[in-house]
């Protein structure tokens, strides 16, 4: 520790700090541009030069260290005239144009050009012209004689994206920032160098001229899409949502935000939005009134109860729904008397159900991450699926982590990997075991009967073994489970797995969890085995058509593990009725669309993978007559006359769902009463590997305009090995027919070396494979 | 002293006396009075009259839709709406006065960097509903149309003093 003292304050500080960070603590502002907390130290703007007590001249704050005694004086004469200078020298090549800058009201520089700056400018000559650039649908460069080369948004690409798509060419007057990797920037962190951006060279594209900054009202909200719950400053104007921006969360989401969650506010806007609640007749959809249609969904529901009996009926959510939202739906579908209903819909191995300890969550809280010294990542996508959590592994590989990675596909993590194997989804639980053997031989340790047998068939590969050693040398070390991982038709194998190389290396165990409820759903218990009888769950519900569906949320060809299944599933049922944001496809099979609200005109709550709950407000009126769905839900309950659903607000709902109990009694990834099997399904031809890709993951942002114009949300292309496509003897670029039972989807073939052989990689989740069968499995491919 | 003072004002009506010469001073001196509508008094270059939303000369408007009148009106009398048109310049779609609740106060005049809104020298408008005094931007490009030349040297006038 060492005693520093700024401005007559005195303070004791680690050593190894910078000037900046001690005033910081102090409550003392230096003014700064270049430096921010989470990116490295550059000291290239300058402005944060003060004086130091025996320095012959103003040193830069940011990139000084405390050293002992140091006197330090921020706003003597010679630091503020140093910062006086700097800021003449920064607006010399600003155009000041801020009454048509988006970033005027909230702008850095305009700031402390105000707090530190002169009030008229000397420089009478022509200013610098930086040409205009266009880096894609998110983030606008239109204004790049703005920029004062701060680099902070360079340094965020190469330090927290994991990749330098902006980078600072030429020198001196002529340096401009620019994309560097392609023409565009396609980071799904990108929207963060909006908030870095200091001036106004960086604006938010969806958000351009639409609102001024002091204009919008600022209100909490909890993301609805990926596992990890970023918190959300929503921006309201005039009961619009204009835009939305990070609330910092060290705990969660730090100050950065995914784009899918910045920009998915356009799809809440969109106009395909449900306003009025409708009624198919004879073929044709009516507007009806909320009571109208109520009355007529509980007449029928009844109606099939008494007639069919109720385990005729079936609900399905979809993962984004709230804590309250599935709650209700199950109390709903019980109070009926089914158990049917499930909110996995992606998911096809259902063989650890009621075998698990608790809700399956990510094993250990989401900051630990940074710290974990050895991952063992099985099945996923993690840049695309959990953007945030993979910047966190980044970090994580910067202090010296091996990652490690066990996959059906090899896309580019952006980070450095020290073991992969990229398998077909086959052999992907063989390869678990091979590891599974070397780490036991590793740690003399012998294993448990349930997993020996599977053991004791495999050789272990260079690879595994390589796994093993890495992950037996690590102090902390973490084996988590992707999307893909848990979509696996071999799932519970996996899971099983894993858990046994946790317990050997004394890992954290978990899964990422795939949307922002995963494990608010088993809590809410919107699962089929959390009542005394157990139900269907959301695959054997679509394979054993029932007489009528409850669809939350759901876009049955595009939300689910087997399109086609789901499709005809939807059509031969007498009554399907559709609680949704959104006008969609099931126009075409249901029999009542009933509008609900999405999350920002909704209270609710969401709990995270790593079991955070996080409860939050809505943020403007339902559109429309679109209604909360626990108001809705609520109100069906007491037309069917069942009991306890006299909730006065969605507040008593969570506490109903959550009590005062312990969470952490709630979650567990063990399997208890599970043994492996060598035993995997028949392969008999080429494989079908899927991804959901980031922008189609859900209904918002399906509808997102500005992230539909991304690459990442490209019309997806099968994928394959081009040994395999010379085998079929077709070329790369080729439009082919994809054919699963009887759909099939016409999409151009793309030769990847990366990936195994026998595998086609088809996206799930699109309009363009909906008519496709199941996630995994057979899939002929044929020219078109 | 002042008790003897005030004992002859009780009956020499001295105020009186007073008040006569001032209205007699008046009497004589020359009339002020103006004839209007007729006649007109005169005004200063800064007159705060109608509004006015102003183009340049080849037409295009002025006005860049950066909202910085709508934010420091006291009265909270001016409503706008933008958007990015075509060739990539921010526009207002929206562009309301309320000149029921508008004080005249001449502050978003002073705030507008492109002297795109300005306060012209008409205070001869009226409206028989409230409705007609609510000022919308084509109404108030076409009073700034009209009125362009005096406005121009209005502004000629004012902008040594800048």
């Amino acid at each position: 520790m060492i005693n520093i003292e700024i401005d007559g304050k005195h303070i004791e500080i680690e050593s190894g700090c910078s000037v900046i960070d001690a005033a910081d603590r102090l409550g003392i502002y230096i003014p700064r541009f270049c430096y921010h907390k989470k990116l490295s130290i550059a000291a290239n703007c300058r402005m944060c030069l003060v004086q130091i007590e025996k320095a012959p001249k103003p040193l830069p704050a940011c990139a000084t260290p405390v050293a002992e005694g140091m006197k330090i004086f921020t706003a003597s004469e010679q630091a503020v005239k140093a910062q006086k200078g700097v800021m003449e020298f920064l607006l010399i090549n600003h155009p000041l144009d801020c009454p048509i800058c988006d970033q005027g009201g909230e702008c850095e520089l305009q700031d402390l050009a105000v707090g530190y700056g002169g009030s008229t400018s000397r420089y009478n000559e022509e200013k610098r012209v930086v040409l205009h650039k266009d880096i894609g649908p998110l983030v606008a460069a239109e204004e790049m004689s703005r920029c004062i080369n701060c680099t902070r948004c360079v340094r965020f690409g190469i330090e927290i994206g994991g990749a330098m798509e902006l980078g600072q060419a030429f020198r001196g007057e002529h340096a401009e920032i620019m994309a560097f990797m392609s023409d565009t920037v396609d980071s799904e962190l990108s929207g963060n160098m909006i908030d870095l951006c200091p001036v106004g060279a960086l604006t938010s594209k969806p958000f351009r001229y639409s609102a001024r900054t002091w204009e919008l009202s600022r209100r909490k909200s909890i993301s609805p899409h990926d596992s990890l719950g970023s918190n959300l400053a929503v921006q309201v104007k005039n009961n619009h949502v204009m835009r939305v921006l990070p609330i910092e969360n060290e705990a969660v989401n730090e100050c950065w935000l995914s784009d899918k969650d910045r920009f998915s506010y356009e799809g809440l806007n969109s106009a395909e939005r449900l306003t009025k609640p409708m009624v198919k007749q004879n073929g044709k959809w009516l507007e009806v009134e909320w009571q109208v249609a109520l009355e007529y969904v509980a007449n029928g529901l009844r109606q099939i109860a008494r007639e069919t009996g109720a385990e005729y009926i079936g609900a399905l959510a979809t993962p984004h729904s709230t804590l309250e939202e599935l709650y209700l739906l199950q109390k709903l579908v019980r109070g009926l008397g089914s158990n049917n209903v499930d909110f996995r819909l992606r998911q096809s191995d259902f063989s650890a159900d009621s075998k698990q300890a608790g809700a399956p969550w990510l094993g250990m809280a989401v900051a630990d991450i940074n710290n974990v010294d050895r991952f063992l990542l099985v099945g996923s996508f993690l840049r695309k699926d959990h953007p945030l959590l993979a910047s966190r592994v980044r970090q994580a590989t910067k202090k010296g982590a091996q990652v490690n990675l066990i996959h059906a596909a090899d896309d580019d993590l952006l980070m450095p990997l020290t073991n992969k194997k990229i398998v077909p989804p086959t052999e992907m639980t063989t390869v678990l075991a091979q590891v599974l053997k070397a780490l036991a031989i590793v740690k003399q340790a012998t294993l448990d009967t349930s997993v020996q047998q599977v053991v004791q068939s495999v050789m272990p590969s260079a690879s595994a073994q390589a796994m093993a050693d890495s992950l037996a040398s690590g102090e902390r070390v973490a084996i988590l489970l992707g999307n893909f991982a848990q979509q696996h038709p071999q799932a519970s194998q996996l899971q099983l797995l894993a858990q046994h190389i946790a317990a050997l290396c004394g890992a954290k165990f978990g899964f990422f969890g795939e949307a922002a409820n995963s494990v608010g759903g088993y809590l809410a218990q919107a699962v089929p085995f959390a009542g005394a009888e157990h139900g269907m769950n959301a695959s054997a519900m679509l394979a054993a058509p029932r007489k009528a569906y409850i669809l939350l949320n759901v876009e049955a060809e595009l939300d689910t593990q087997n399109p086609q299944q789901a499709i005809s599933a939807m059509n031969a049922a007498d009554m399907v009725v559709a609680l949704s944001a959104y006008k969609h496809h099931a126009a075409e099979y249901a029999d009542v669309l009933l509008p609900i609200a999405p999350f920002t005109e909704t209270s609710g709550t969401f709990v995270s993978s790593e079991g955070r709950t996080q409860s939050f407000k809505g943020t403007v009126q339902p559109l429309g007559e679109a209604r909360p769905a626990w108001k809705v839900l609520r109100v069906l309950g007491n037309m069917l006359n069942i009991s306890g659903f006299d909730y006065n607000n969605s507040e008593a709902v969570r506490d109903e769902v959550l009590g005062g109990a312990d969470m952490s009694a709630k979650l567990g990834n063990v399997l208890h009463g599970m043994s492996a099997q060598t035993a995997i399904w028949n392969v008999a031809g080429l494989q079908r590997v899927s991804d959901v890709p980031i922008y189609t993951t859900d209904a918002i942002v399906r509808r997102a305009a500005s992230l539909q114009k991304t690459r990442d949300a490209a019309t997806p292309r099968a994928l394959m090995h081009s040994v395999e496509l010379k085998k079929l003897n077709l070329q790369s670029g080729e439009m082919v027919k994809l054919t699963q039972g009887h759909g099939s989807a016409r999409l151009s073939i793309i030769a990847d070396d990366s990936l195994p052989h026998g595998i086609v990689r088809v996206a799930a989740g699109h309009a363009a494979t909906a008519e496709l069968g199941a996630m995994f499995g057979d899939i002929m491919v044929n020219r078109a | 002293m002042e008790k003897i003072a005030n004992f002859f004002k009780t009956f020499l009506l001295v105020e009186l006396v007073k008040g006569m010469a001032l209205t007699g001073r008046h009497f004589f001196a020359r009339k002020i009075t103006v004839q209007f509508p007729e006649e007109k008094t005169p005004q200063g270059f800064r007159f705060r009259g109608l509004h006015a939303l102003r183009r340049y000369a080849n037409d295009e408007e002025r006005c860049i839709g950066c909202k910085l009148c709508e934010a420091v009106c006291p009265a909270l009398a001016i409503h706008i709406e933008t958007e990015e048109r075509t060739d990539g310049t921010r526009r207002t779609t929206r562009y309301d006065i309320d000149l029921v609740k508008c004080i005249f106060c001449g502050l978003c005049e002073e705030a507008c960097p492109v002297d795109a809104i300005v306060e012209t020298r008409i205070l001869e408008y009226h409206g028989e509903k409230r409705s007609d005094l609510y000022y919308t931007k084509p109404m108030l490009l076409a009073v700034g149309e009209k009125h362009e030349e005096q406005i121009a040297k209005d502004k000629a006038l004012d902008a040594k003093y800048r």
